[in-house]
């Protein structure tokens, strides 16, 4: 019979027992997998933790354990950090580029707010309705009280 | 907050007795002992626990001892928050911070992109403009592999921000007013009400754009100034 220990019992040199904590979330077809945890956070804290929690969470676990432990091979200061700063960083930068779109529709709204009043303006004072559409201007009145602006 | 406490606490070749670690392991504290200058003999040895609970010390050595020295103290910082992160919620842990990052990353391009394509087609939105409403309280829909790798590594980086509350709040209407008014605070919005008139928007707008525009050449390279460590605390 071909031995099926998982990829952490293979690791480990061990045998693989049918109630390996490790065997359903580490499988021998994915070696790196159990190696990062490994290194980073080491056997034996890595099944405390698994034995620790609801078996429907422990797939969850095991890999955000190795999305951890893969962040702190690549950037060994930082970690999972470097990714959290770097997303708050695109967070700013989404935040300021929606303050400019924000500025910039206001301001269009107004001046086409501002065209549509000096028109009428000047329908009243030709006395001439022959070429300019009669109908009055809609502009949306909550523009003046955006819910951005106080 | 891991980092020196004053005088050196920590340091064991001082006399001033066995490290926060050493202290937690229960071991002498040696001269040139690796934790030492990052966990004081106080409050170290708390911080050490979750570390050693996540982690393990010998791990933790092995790791700190492949970094340079001067890099020691935020590789320390940021290990004791995963350790933290991972003890408050053993499923995901610090994981769980970049979602919900990442699930904000992807609104905030998702209201941008409607703006921008109400600014291209450069009408009025003629319903009354609310952005589409904020995926609020939706579980994060992301996957791990959906998340970046930490092979892009930030020109600067502003570790007073990890100690944030861990589950960032949900991106909401309030909270984008209030960046928009950090953006125009110096012209007193607070102080406008919005009974005020259209030239007053005017001018805001004006303001904004101006100040915005010259800022923002180097669209990328704008990033809120780091604080340094000594403001963890």
């Amino acid at each position: 019979m071909i031995s099926t220990r998982c990829a952490a019992c293979k690791y480990l040199r061990k045998r693989c027992d049918t109630d390996c904590i490790f065997s359903p979330y580490f499988p021998s077809n994915d070696p790196l997998k159990f190696a990062c945890v490994h290194k980073i956070f080491g056997a034996s804290n890595v099944g405390k933790m698994l034995k620790q929690l609801p078996v429907h969470h422990r797939a969850e676990a095991a890999n955000s354990l190795c999305f951890e432990a893969q962040s702190r091979i690549q950037d060994p200061v930082y970690g999972c950090t470097g990714i959290i700063s770097l997303l708050q960083q695109q967070i700013y930068n989404a935040q300021k580029q929606l303050a400019i779109a924000r500025a910039e529709i206001a301001l269009n709204a107004h001046q086409a707010h501002l065209q549509g009043g000096s028109q009428f303006q000047q329908i009243e004072a030709s006395s001439s309705f022959n070429n300019v559409a009669a109908e009055p201007l809609h502009v949306d009145q909550s523009f003046f009280d955006p819910p951005w602006l106080f | 907050m891991p980092g020196n406490s004053g005088g050196g606490s920590g340091n064991s070749s001082g006399g001033g007795g066995p490290c926060g670690a050493c202290k937690f392991l229960r071991r002498k504290c040696v001269t040139g002992c690796i934790f030492a200058p990052y966990f004081d003999s106080e409050q170290g040895a708390a911080h050490f626990a979750a570390v050693h609970k996540v982690f393990g010390a010998s791990n933790v050595s092995k790791l700190l001892l492949h970094i340079p020295v001067h890099k020691r103290l935020d590789a320390v910082v940021t290990i004791c928050y995963e350790a933290q992160a991972r003890l408050r919620d053993p499923v995901y842990g610090c994981v769980a911070h970049i979602f919900a990052l990442q699930q904000q990353v992807v609104n905030l391009q998702a209201e941008l992109s409607y703006l921008q394509a109400h600014l291209a087609t450069l009408e009025l939105p003629s319903p009354p403009l609310h952005p589409p409403p904020p995926v609020l309280l939706t579980p994060p829909t992301l996957s791990i592999a959906d998340l970046p790798s930490a092979s892009t590594m930030p020109a600067t980086f502003d570790l007073s921000t990890l100690f944030d509350p861990l589950v960032q709040p949900p991106w909401t209407m309030q909270q984008r007013q209030m960046d928009f008014r950090q953006l125009g605070g110096s012209r007193s919005t607070a102080d406008n009400p919005s009974s005020s008139g259209g030239g007053d928007l005017q001018a805001l707008a004006r303001e904004l754009l101006r100040r915005h525009r010259s800022a923002s050449a180097p669209s990328t390279d704008c990033s809120p100034p780091p604080l340094s460590l000594s403001k963890l605390d």
